[in-house]
């Protein structure tokens, strides 16, 4: 039983758990410094957790500071860092307080708030020499977004945004493997993906863990109710297109490799009634993909209903068809009836085993034939089936700022994915539109 | 250490006096946020709500307000008080996380009383089952002896108390209900965990033990 007690914690921290505790950084001089990077985290709500879950199991990180403007949650990181690493790291409400103190010091930070805090602490944080790893969106506006791919730039420091699809070994498999060099969906002329998710309810807390007013509004909150909500309103976050959307949407463009065309959209407020809509149900036209064909690509989003299976995304060829989902539970491939066999594909190892019996006989003549499903391959080189989904693309991060990989998703390739969102959000208001070359690049 | 047998059929009923009642449980409202994580884990029961049974007239929550011990004095967030404070939402400022790893909570009854049955919350903002669930009592504050185990899902024996082979469950807001039949007298009650399949997290939202 791994046990430490509050007086063990006080005898080995030298200090009383209250106001800063400074932290020194010592590790980094000690340590070869080559491989031992100092970190700090921003933000410590749910996504932060998940973030600094995986960064504890990576090793080498010195944990120089953790900020947050809530104290339970702040205090949690502090005392789980401090739990797993025996490293006491600063704490701060302020990120500017961090900077001032510890950036010298500090080789990357990773930033998990409220998306309109992504582009002033990036900006901030890249200016003052750190390198970034930021969740995504990576604004709650283009202009934002714009600002931190233009840093990262000026700074030449990294900039890596949290589409972690993009580290997964799983998803490269598919887009290398199976898409691009096995072809095994034959031409892929549609795709469709969604994200659904039943009604939940606002998010509320206890009134003791309440943040005093004036530091909300300090943050830019209104209220309580907003700080916890945030995902809901303008001016904060850009709803569910963006928070649950914007992972999916980034996948197909970077597998079907091309930036689409057009978009139309559409979206619903009816429900929850806030700013963002409840479900949005959106069309991409891809002109050419990297067959050279033209492809249209569904995508919806819907926060009142879990129905359709959770959240996937899936490719549709002539020859068969690859459903993709962060949970392998949900990935599978399907052949189309008069495909090549994929026998030659199993007994190499490239796909899976067929599921025959998850195929349905027609029950018209006017149907297609059910079609077989194949899992993936047992073993996907990279990917381990207990490690955590974000964890990949944090060690890519932690690799390249130790010069050893390059960036798997810099600000320059994560803008030009956001720039669909930001368009498809654009449409709901005014109808379908064009896209430019100008949307997906930042000018100078 | 004596095992109880369980009964979860619909309408389990204790053994009674001639008075009896159902035991009326008030249960949280269902606050499940974001994406689900898979839960991966052999043997696990479908999620449903507690059985509903029958206990003797004065039977009451003996735990409320009841002071709450732990293997680990210094939660990750929150305070022990929360487990017996009669709060069962799940939201931040409601719940205590202690540390990761086999740990338990326990919670002095103050005098030994007839048990009947034992309501337990871990956490359900997010459906996950939690891993080595053991529920034992005891009239020794130590658990050295006179232990009773009401609950055990270690298939492995992993915490070194026996093998258990009750099923694992989903913690929602329906909670878990431990039916004690027959009753045992006991002082004490603990909790084991072992973390749970989306965290490393020992998490207690609320305990609710049912006696007289």
């Amino acid at each position: 039983m791994k046990n430490y007690s509050r007086r063990d914690f006080l005898k080995t921290s030298g200090v009383a758990c209250g106001g800063l505790v400074l932290s020194s950084g010592l590790l980094h001089a000690q340590g070869n410094p080559k491989d031992k990077v100092n970190i700090a985290i921003v933000g410590y709500g749910k996504e932060g957790e998940v973030l600094v879950d995986s960064l504890l199991k990576i090793p080498n990180l010195n944990f120089v500071a953790v900020c947050d403007i809530w104290k339970p949650r702040l205090t949690m990181a502090f005392v789980r860092i401090f739990r797993e690493k025996k490293q006491k790291a600063a704490r701060y409400e302020d990120y500017k307080d961090l900077i001032a103190k510890h950036a010298k010091d500090l080789d990357a930070v990773v930033i998990a708030t409220p998306d309109f805090w992504h582009s002033p602490m990036t900006v901030d944080f890249l200016k003052a020499g750190v390198n970034v790893y930021c969740e995504k969106m990576m604004s709650d506006t283009v202009e934002g977004a714009k600002a931190m791919v233009r840093a990262a730039r000026e700074s030449k420091k990294l900039l890596q945004i949290g589409h972690q699809r993009k580290s997964n070994p799983r998803y490269i498999y598919a887009r290398d493997v199976l898409l691009h060099k096995n072809n095994i969906c034959g031409d892929i002329m549609a795709c469709n993906g969604q994200w659904n998710r039943a009604v939940t309810k606002d998010v509320t807390c206890a009134p003791k863990v309440v943040i005093p007013q004036e530091t909300l509004n300090k943050y830019g909150y209104k209220d309580m109710h907003q700080f916890l909500n945030w995902r809901w309103y303008k001016g904060l976050g850009g709803g569910a297109i963006s928070d649950l959307g914007a992972h999916q949407i980034d996948i197909f463009g970077w597998m079907l490799g091309a930036r689409p065309t057009r978009v139309m959209a559409s979206g619903n407020k009816d429900y929850y009634k806030k700013d963002w809509d409840d479900n949005v149900m959106c069309i991409f036209d891809f002109d050419k993909t990297f067959q050279g064909r033209k492809a249209q690509v569904f995508y919806q989003v819907l926060t009142t209903t879990s129905s359709g299976g959770g959240y996937f995304e899936t490719f549709m060829g002539d020859k068969g068809t690859l459903k993709m989902s962060e949970n392998p539970g949900i990935s599978k491939l399907f052949r189309e009836a008069e495909a090549p066999k994929w026998e030659p594909l199993v007994n190499q190892g490239i796909i899976g085993k067929s599921n025959a019996s998850d195929a349905v006989a027609a029950v018209d003549v006017r149907e297609s034939a059910a079609l077989a499903s194949y899992d993936f391959p047992e073993n996907i080189p990279g990917f381990e089936k207990n490690k955590p989904i974000h964890m990949y693309h944090l060690e890519n991060f932690i690799n390249a700022v130790l010069g050893k990989e390059a960036l798997n998703c810099d600000g320059e390739h994560a803008f030009e994915a956001e720039a669909a969102v930001f368009k498809a959000r654009e449409a709901i208001e005014k109808g379908p539109l064009d896209f430019e070359d100008a949307d997906f690049v930042v000018s100078d | 250490m004596k095992k109880i047998i369980l009964l979860f059929c619909a309408f389990a009923c204790v053994a009674l006096s001639a008075s009896a009642a159902k035991l009326k449980i008030k249960l949280p409202e269902a606050q499940l946020v974001g994406t689900e994580v898979p839960i991966k884990i052999e043997n696990l029961e479908r999620e449903a709500p507690p059985p509903e049974i029958e206990v003797p007239d004065g039977v009451t929550n003996l735990a409320k307000g009841k002071k709450v011990t732990s293997s680990d004095d210094f939660p990750l967030i929150g305070e022990l008080e929360l487990i017996t404070d009669g709060e069962k939402d799940s939201s931040e400022g409601y719940y205590v996380i202690i540390a990761d790893g086999l740990q338990w909570v326990q919670i002095d009854l103050e005098k030994s009383a007839e048990l009947y049955a034992i309501a337990l919350w871990h956490y359900h903002v997010q459906k996950r089952a939690y891993k080595d669930v053991i529920v034992q009592v005891s009239d020794d504050p130590e658990f050295k002896k006179g232990v009773t185990t009401i609950f055990n899902n270690d298939h492995d024996n992993s915490a070194k108390l026996g093998k258990g082979t009750d099923k694992h469950y989903v913690d929602s807001h329906y909670g878990k209900l431990f039916v004690i039949n027959p009753p045992v007298k006991a002082r004490y009650v603990r909790f084991y965990s072992n973390g749970n399949t989306a965290t490393a997290d020992n998490n207690y939202v609320e305990v609710e033990v049912y006696g007289k």
